[in-house]
């Protein structure tokens, strides 16, 4: 991000822009920017609190007014930490939940017992994120399934399906009568469903593909670092 | 939350430690006339574009076109990390992309106006490949008398 501040403002763009990784941005000395503690992936801090993020966002449009850079404004405003729901269950019963890792059938079975509550979540929002890969949700749970089997779909084809499956799952756990914080949901994701096992059964076949690409997204944009516990060591 | 990195979880920390940055020698901050008189540009680096749109690969230093009348469920992520939250993203667009703020903030006369245009690249990128991109980028951004151009990071 830093990068493009010095490309734009060395080319006569004027810029400003939000750091939320403030070693980083000591490192590359953007023109100006705004430190954040927010967590990685939410830079204007608070889903649906607009009087917070117009806050942030008039904080890093205050630093045009300053000509003294590279410079680090700290935003002094926090995040509060999310209620705690120790002892959140998941309300759903799904299909699988007992059934081994990777079974194609309960995978295709758990997709489509999501599919009423991600509905759901659409019609509440207004919006999905799903719709990278091109995919219905049954023809991407395919795909993991038969990468499962070895018969690999094209590395970006295949890591397009997973990142909509994710978003499907985490679209539709929001819907769920309470539906806990979103760490809640993801560890959901990862620890008890039939797709989160089938992702972590997933890895090490992909880590060993012959494809480059294959290898890439098993040893780095799958399983994320936070999660990477629950691989099985090699 | 993000502090320093010396108070976040131990795999996070080394996660974000590993990653290289790039240095540069400064680059002074351009002068400019008050917000107020400004012209506005959002660009993302959370790999943002409309479905339907080339999703972002892995090396991709290229951008994507937003039009600002893009409807936010039009918007999609094919950031190739997985190592960020994208529950915001799917809960509301502004966390990430504070088009709808910035739009608040014309209308109250913070600003001057709103690029008709807005950008998204995808952060994972080696800042050399971008930086033709990044050029570019600035040409077009100086014909539409943008000067005031904020970079949102994911």
């Amino acid at each position: 991000m830093g990068a493009l501040g010095h490309y734009l403002e060395r080319a006569g763009i004027p810029t400003t822009g939000i750091s939320l990784v403030r070693e980083h941005t000591e490192v590359v000395r953007p023109p100006r920017a705004l430190w954040v503690t927010f967590e990685l992936g939410r830079p204007l801090g608070v889903p649906d609190d607009a009087a917070f993020q117009r806050r942030v966002l008039k904080a890093a449009l205050k630093l045009f007014e300053r000509t003294d850079g590279p410079l680090i404004a700290d935003y002094p405003e926090e995040v509060p930490e999310p209620a705690d729901l120790t002892g959140w269950a998941c309300p759903i019963m799904l299909p699988g939940t007992q059934a081994a890792a990777g079974s194609a059938g309960t995978l295709a079975a758990e997709v489509d017992s999501l599919g009423a509550w991600h509905g759901l979540a659409v019609r509440g929002s207004g919006r999905s994120t799903v719709g990278v890969s091109g995919l219905a949700m049954p023809a991407a749970a395919a795909l993991v399934a038969q990468a499962l089997d070895g018969r690999f779909a094209p590395a970006n084809l295949l890591k397009q399906a997973i990142d909509d499956l994710k978003a499907y799952y985490l679209e539709a756990a929001a819907a769920f009568p309470t539906p806990g914080t979103p760490a809640e949901r993801k560890a959901w994701l990862w620890g008890e469903t039939a797709f989160g096992r089938a992702l972590l059964a997933l890895q090490p076949k992909l880590a060993a593909a012959d494809d480059a690409g294959l290898r890439l997204l098993g040893n780095l944009t799958l399983v994320p670092a936070t999660e990477r516990h629950r691989l099985n060591p090699a | 939350m993000v502090k320093r990195l010396s108070e976040l979880p131990e795999v996070e920390a080394r996660h974000l430690a590993n990653i290289k940055c790039p240095t540069f020698d400064d680059t002074p901050p351009l002068a400019g006339p008050p917000l107020a008189q400004r012209r506005v540009v959002l660009i993302s680096t959370a790999g943002l574009h409309a479905r339907g749109d080339r999703p972002f690969q892995p090396g991709d230093a290229t951008y994507r076109v937003i039009p600002a009348e893009t409807p936010a469920g039009d918007l999609v992520m094919s950031h190739i990390s997985v190592n960020f939250d994208r529950t915001g993203f799917q809960q509301d667009l502004n966390v990430v992309f504070p088009i709808d703020r910035l739009r608040e903030l014309h209308a109250a006369g913070d600003v001057g106006s709103l690029s008709a245009v807005h950008y998204s690249f995808m952060g994972a990128f080696d800042p050399a490949m971008a930086e033709q991109h990044a050029q570019q980028l600035a040409g077009l951004l100086k014909r539409d008398r943008v000067d005031a151009a904020v970079l949102v990071p994911v």
